[in-house]
């Protein structure tokens, strides 16, 4: 590299002073090379489909502009000031365009947005019906499950009364075959896991006190065994042995006495939000 | 901010009108070219617009560009090189045309941009609630 600057720099300057000496006798004109560069410019914007017919007055000025610039006569001084104003009106033309160009987009960009606007609205509309949709046709189902099961409703939740044809007399096996009501307890606490149960057992008042208290927790538990064995949670079921102290009838009758002797299972409001 | 922006430009006003009248008087003696009084005035018109598009947000290079150029041209003015003024004088507005077009170019893509965002936020938005609305 070092030697190739010794070199040419005194070749440099010979060829200047040749230059020089040439130019001092015959000036050839020619066109500055802004000029050159701001045509170049020009024509490119001129012939960008997007952008040429949306600033005609200016392309024209720039077109005057640079048409000056190229002219071959001017003294260095004017040449430069022409070609300056020439690039600096292609660029203006360029800006004028582009700001036009933006312009028109925006009505496109600001229908689409509207579009997607009204889209979102009618999509919300529609998700809201679904789900009220959906809403409706579940409690119709639990109601229809509730009715099943014969259960009622009441403060504590849904209360369901098994009567005591589920138990041979004082034992606390389930009998086999009357298990109907159990099953469809079972199906519907796998439906609506938010949903736990107590199980009270009750027992009419013939027998110790004691002894009712014992029988009825183990009928209790009987019937929480059965639910496992069912697929429900054990965490989700509670028992409780009330013996023959929540009568629900008189115990004077024998009618009295068999509607006293059950078995009820309090399924608890799901927690206030979930439906 | 408003406040100092008038003070500069009214005093940029009295200065340049003191520079004509008294470029005129030396012209008027000399019977030299007279100075271009309409070329700054419409320069300094060009610069005003500009500024009132913020075009010193936008555009602040060629802002700079046209008010150094209209005070060189008054400079000229001043120094009687009228010739010089003129050039001066009409690259200074040239300049301050380009910064407002070029204000005008940012802010409509800028606005654009801005509803591209909206809309995608909206698709975006919508796509979740299609996703995540049908468990």
């Amino acid at each position: 590299m070092k030697p190739m600057h010794t070199l040419a720099l005194p070749r440099l300057v010979a060829a200047g002073i040749v230059a020089c000496s040439l130019v001092a006798c015959a000036p050839t004109p020619v066109v500055p090379e802004g000029a050159i560069q701001a045509r170049a410019d020009l024509t490119r914007l001129q012939s960008d489909a997007k952008l040429a017919p949306l600033a005609p007055e200016a392309l024209t000025d720039a077109e005057a502009a640079v048409q000056l610039a190229e002219q071959l006569d001017a003294a260095p001084e004017l040449a430069a000031h022409r070609v300056y104003i020439a690039q600096r009106k292609v660029e203006v033309a360029k800006a004028v365009a582009e700001a036009r160009y933006a312009e028109r987009e925006r009505t496109a960009l600001a229908a689409e947005l509207d579009r997607a606007r009204l889209e979102a609205r009618e999509r919300e509309v529609d998700s809201a019906r679904m789900d009220a949709d959906a809403a409706r046709t579940q409690t119709a189902a639990l109601q229809a499950e509730i009715d099943a099961m014969n259960a009622r409703s009441t403060d504590r939740g849904l209360v369901l009364t098994l009567g005591d044809v589920l138990f041979e007399t004082a034992k606390a096996d389930l009998k086999a075959g009357s298990v109907a009501d159990l099953d469809q307890l079972a199906t519907f606490l796998s439906k609506y896991p938010d949903r736990s149960v107590v199980i009270e057992g009750h027992t009419d008042s013939v027998g110790g006190e004691d002894y009712n208290l014992g029988l009825s927790q183990r009928r209790a538990e009987s019937v929480r065994s059965y639910l496992m064995r069912h697929g429900v949670d054990p965490s989700r079921v509670t028992t409780q042995g009330m013996g023959e102290s929540a009568p629900v009838a008189s115990n004077e009758s024998a009618g009295g006495r068999q509607q006293n002797r059950r078995v009820e299972i309090i399924v608890s409001n799901p927690p206030a939000t979930s439906m | 901010m408003l406040n100092t922006n008038h003070a500069r430009r009214g005093r940029r006003r009295t200065g340049l009108l003191a520079a004509i009248s008294g470029a005129a008087l030396l012209a008027a003696g000399c019977a030299s070219t007279p100075a271009p009084t309409a070329q700054i005035e419409s320069a300094q018109q060009a610069i005003d617009d500009a500024e009132r598009a913020e075009a010193a947000k936008h555009a602040s290079p060629e802002l700079s560009q046209a008010r150094s150029k209209l005070a060189a041209a008054n400079t000229a003015v001043q120094n009687e090189e009228m010739e010089q003024a003129a050039r001066l004088a009409e690259e200074a507005r040239v300049d301050a045309e380009l910064a407002s077009a070029r204000t005008a170019a940012v802010k409509a893509q800028a606005a654009n941009e801005e509803i591209r965002r909206s809309n995608q936020a909206l698709l975006d938005e919508m796509d979740r609630a299609a996703k995540g609305g049908t468990q």
